[in-house]
């Protein structure tokens, strides 16, 4: 336990400075135990539902990693992050509930069914995004192209691609944020 | 859109926001900067600047706002992080509301019965409660904006704590200017104001600071 929390402080420290992918390793980490803690707590959101609040959770991880405090903790930190997105995820669908999954766990078992991992709201947002910012977070994405690929595609500079990038993923959150309430 | 898709596209923006520390400062020195210029400028500082400043009996009150606004400053880092709200310790603000009602016991004690009313109204109070709220807005306003750059999971103590931090730092500002020395005065008129925007501020914490 102790030295696992010590690769994600390792991990995350050197997220924060700089490594891209130290950064997609921890994210790809903890991302299996967030999800576990979102279907624990919110379970009756369903599969789809938990995936997009864990999405929202990782944007939020993203958008907020620099306010962890480097040498600390990174579990108390994370769980901070997940908590408030769940009791946020839960105050924007107000009082609606889906219907308890248990009830649908076998048919779900029989049933490959969707990727568990296939979420719609990120979706939906992305499409609110304007035209030019939606289409560089889809190339990379969707299509896996690295930054220096989408800037040729796009005809932009790199650090034009990094900095509208950037932006998009502040934009989506506050976008989530206004689409809830 | 999937997970792991979210994930590479997390990945590839590498551009990191500044720590909160330095968001802090970058905002709140040139804003202390501003409110000092302009009580330099336009009240002026006491004549007697110099030797207040070490009389203990007029610099208390610039000590104490003082501790109030870097202590609290320093809790609204804490805030800031999402865990923070179990690591931070309010009680340092308490010391300082606690010291400030024992110096004016103490001022009421000592002063005499019939020059006490005197004491307490002075001659400056709409000055005072003026001046203080002005020289708070870009103080207040630097700390909350530090807030919202950061990850606070209680936004009503946290804008509380952006009051006190501003409002504390702009007193200890006016304090320069200002010749009441009797904690009968400050203590209710200063603190009157630094109550006043702390509320203001913690009302907008409680809006602003969600994400």
């Amino acid at each position: 336990m102790a030295d696992q929390i010590d690769a994600w402080g390792q991990l995350l420290a050197a997220a924060n400075a700089g490594d891209a992918r130290a950064y997609a390793r921890f994210l790809q980490t903890v991302t299996p135990v967030l999800r576990g803690i979102v279907r624990a707590k919110a379970g009756g959101l369903g599969v789809a539902g938990c995936e997009d609040v864990l999405q929202e959770v990782l944007l939020a991880v993203h958008l907020k990693r620099h306010t962890w405090e480097p040498g600390g903790p990174v579990r108390p930190w994370l769980y901070a992050i997940t908590r408030y997105k769940v009791v946020d995820a839960f105050r924007a669908r107000g009082r609606k509930i889906d219907l308890p999954i248990e009830d649908f766990a076998e048919v779900l078992a029989a049933d490959p069914g969707p990727d568990p991992t296939e979420a719609a709201d990120m979706a939906k947002m992305i499409g609110m995004l304007d035209g030019r910012a939606a289409d560089i977070v889809r190339r990379i994405g969707l299509e896996g192209a690295t930054v220096a690929e989408t800037g040729q595609a796009l005809t932009m500079s790199e650090g034009a691609v990094r900095v509208a990038l950037h932006r998009a993923l502040k934009t989506l959150a506050i976008l989530r944020e206004r689409h809830v309430k | 859109m999937k997970t792991d898709d979210l994930i590479r596209t997390l990945a590839a923006d590498t551009l990191r926001p500044r720590p909160l520390m330095a968001t802090l400062l970058l905002g709140l020195i040139p804003a202390l900067a501003i409110a000092l210029a302009a009580v330099w400028l336009t009240l002026g500082f006491r004549a007697d600047i110099g030797s207040a400043l070490v009389s203990p009996v007029s610099a208390v009150r610039i000590i104490l706002t003082g501790i109030l606004g870097i202590a609290a400053a320093r809790l609204a880092l804490v805030l800031a992080r999402p865990e923070g709200v179990q690591a931070a310790r309010l009680w340092p603000l308490a010391v300082v509301a606690v010291a400030a009602l024992g110096l004016l016991l103490w001022a009421y004690v000592t002063t005499p019965a019939e020059a006490r009313q005197m004491a307490t109204i002075g001659k400056t109070i709409t000055t005072c409660l003026v001046t203080i709220p002005l020289l708070s807005i870009l103080p207040v306003a630097s700390v909350l904006y530090t807030l919202r750059q950061g990850a606070t999971t209680a936004p009503a103590r946290a804008g509380f704590v952006a009051g006190l931090a501003g409002s504390g730092l702009a007193a200890a500002i006016y304090a320069l200017h200002c010749t009441e020395d009797s904690p009968l005065f400050y203590v209710t008129w200063y603190g009157l104001a630094i109550m006043g925007i702390t509320l203001v501020s913690t009302l907008i914490g409680a809006r602003l600071l969600r994400w």
